[in-house]
């Protein structure tokens, strides 16, 4: 009898152990992966330089078109860093407008084309319905010593434009009013896009 | 005798038809120095060139694609070597420039295209733009003005339309005067 009572409290203790671990273990993957937003929200907080990778398009500087590089937020300026080449930066204070866009790009470039052109039986074409890509494309506005107007495009990954947006804006950067509209219509752009 | 007048009338014939191929088409009240310097013109006016924002105006362009043909633009007039100085917007240095033209540029029809579609189909999925140029003096006239298209119909992706597009505009300058511009110009690209 006494037998039978010790092995029913002990079930009921491991059932309890066993719940306890199930919460706990529950806990411990939602802040894992709450951890990488965490991250990134933190970085305009902390002033820790803020960077991603991005192409750019045209327009930032002197840096080289369609080169793909790194851009940062740092030491109060937007700056682009390339491989093997000096980086080109623009500061902050002179930035007069950002707006955000979506692009639906082919990826794979030139060869990935041609490949897909020279593929018999016109195959290429079913690849190419397949082989496409949506990014991010950020634009700026900045004026020169002089005063006169520079534009710059870079394509990001999606959804990094909107950090890299939030980070400038938290260091004084305004957005007109009308790229809001602009920016919306681009969305409708990649929507026509999927069609 | 004969065969002496017949050379002289072959050495006449000849040198009419030199004289009517060889010396270019010239109006009756037109002389030589009213014609334009052409490209030697060192001394001939210098213009420069100030390039305006784009108006994009009701449509619905989007501002990457404004910037691109404004930052196209600034970079194809560039090439051209036509223009002493390439100003942007708000530069404050083209105030101190006499010979300023300002390059504005007005989109009238823009056609959203994809470049999926491009890749799948060929024929369709164009994205094409439309737009008004127009360069005027410092008072206000008007002394180019041209519906400059852009398109891009196979490779390349969307954004290539505005490089394409200033690319025409650029060349539509540089030909104004060679393909006899509507307007009498008081510049010419010949000139600068």
């Amino acid at each position: 009898m006494d037998r039978f009572v010790v092995s029913c409290n002990h079930s009921k203790t491991n059932r309890l152990a066993r719940r306890r671990a199930l919460w706990l273990s529950i806990a411990v993957l939602c802040c894992t992966l709450t951890a990488p937003a965490q991250k990134s929200t933190q970085v305009g907080d902390t002033g820790a330089p803020f960077s991603t990778r991005a192409t750019h398009l045209l327009g930032f500087a002197n840096a080289r078109n369609n080169g793909t590089g790194i851009l940062s937020v740092q030491d109060q300026s937007l700056q682009f860093r390339q491989n093997g080449k000096p980086r080109t930066k623009v500061k902050i204070a002179l930035l007069r407008d950002i707006s955000l866009g979506e692009e639906n790009k082919q990826v794979g470039g030139l060869p990935m084309t041609l490949g897909e052109t020279a593929a018999p039986f016109g195959s290429g074409r079913v690849v190419s319905l397949f082989a496409h890509k949506k990014y991010d494309t950020l634009t700026l506005e900045y004026v020169d010593a002089d005063g006169g107007i520079h534009g710059a495009i870079f394509q990001l990954k999606n959804g990094q434009a909107e950090i890299v947006k939030n980070e400038l804006m938290a260091q004084g950067v305004t957005i007109s009013s009308r790229h809001v509209q602009s920016a919306q219509q681009g969305a409708a752009e990649v929507g026509h896009e999927d069609k | 005798m004969r065969t002496n007048r017949c050379s002289l009338l072959i050495a006449f014939v000849a040198a009419f038809l030199a004289v009517t191929f060889a010396l270019p088409c010239r109006l009756p009240g037109q002389t030589p120095s009213a014609q334009p310097s052409g490209r030697s013109g060192k001394s001939a006016t210098q213009w420069s060139v100030q390039v305006d924002r784009v108006d994009a105006g009701n449509l619905d362009l989007s501002h990457s694609f404004q910037i691109a043909i404004y930052e196209n633009l600034v970079v194809e007039l560039h090439k051209t070597q036509r223009f002493q100085q390439v100003f942007r917007a708000g530069d404050v240095r083209a105030g101190e420039f006499p010979n300023l033209l300002v390059l504005k540029t007005a989109v009238e029809k823009y056609t959203p295209g994809s470049e999926t579609r491009r890749a799948v189909t060929t024929v369709s999925g164009a994205t094409k733009l439309a737009v008004q140029s127009q360069l005027l003096t410092r008072e206000g006239e008007v002394v180019f003005e041209r519906t400059v298209n852009g398109d891009v119909r196979f490779f390349g992706s969307n954004l290539r339309v505005t490089h394409n597009l200033a690319h025409n505009i650029a060349k539509a300058i540089k030909q104004s005067y060679l393909s006899g511009s509507e307007h009498q110009p008081r510049w010419s690209p010949g000139q600068l």
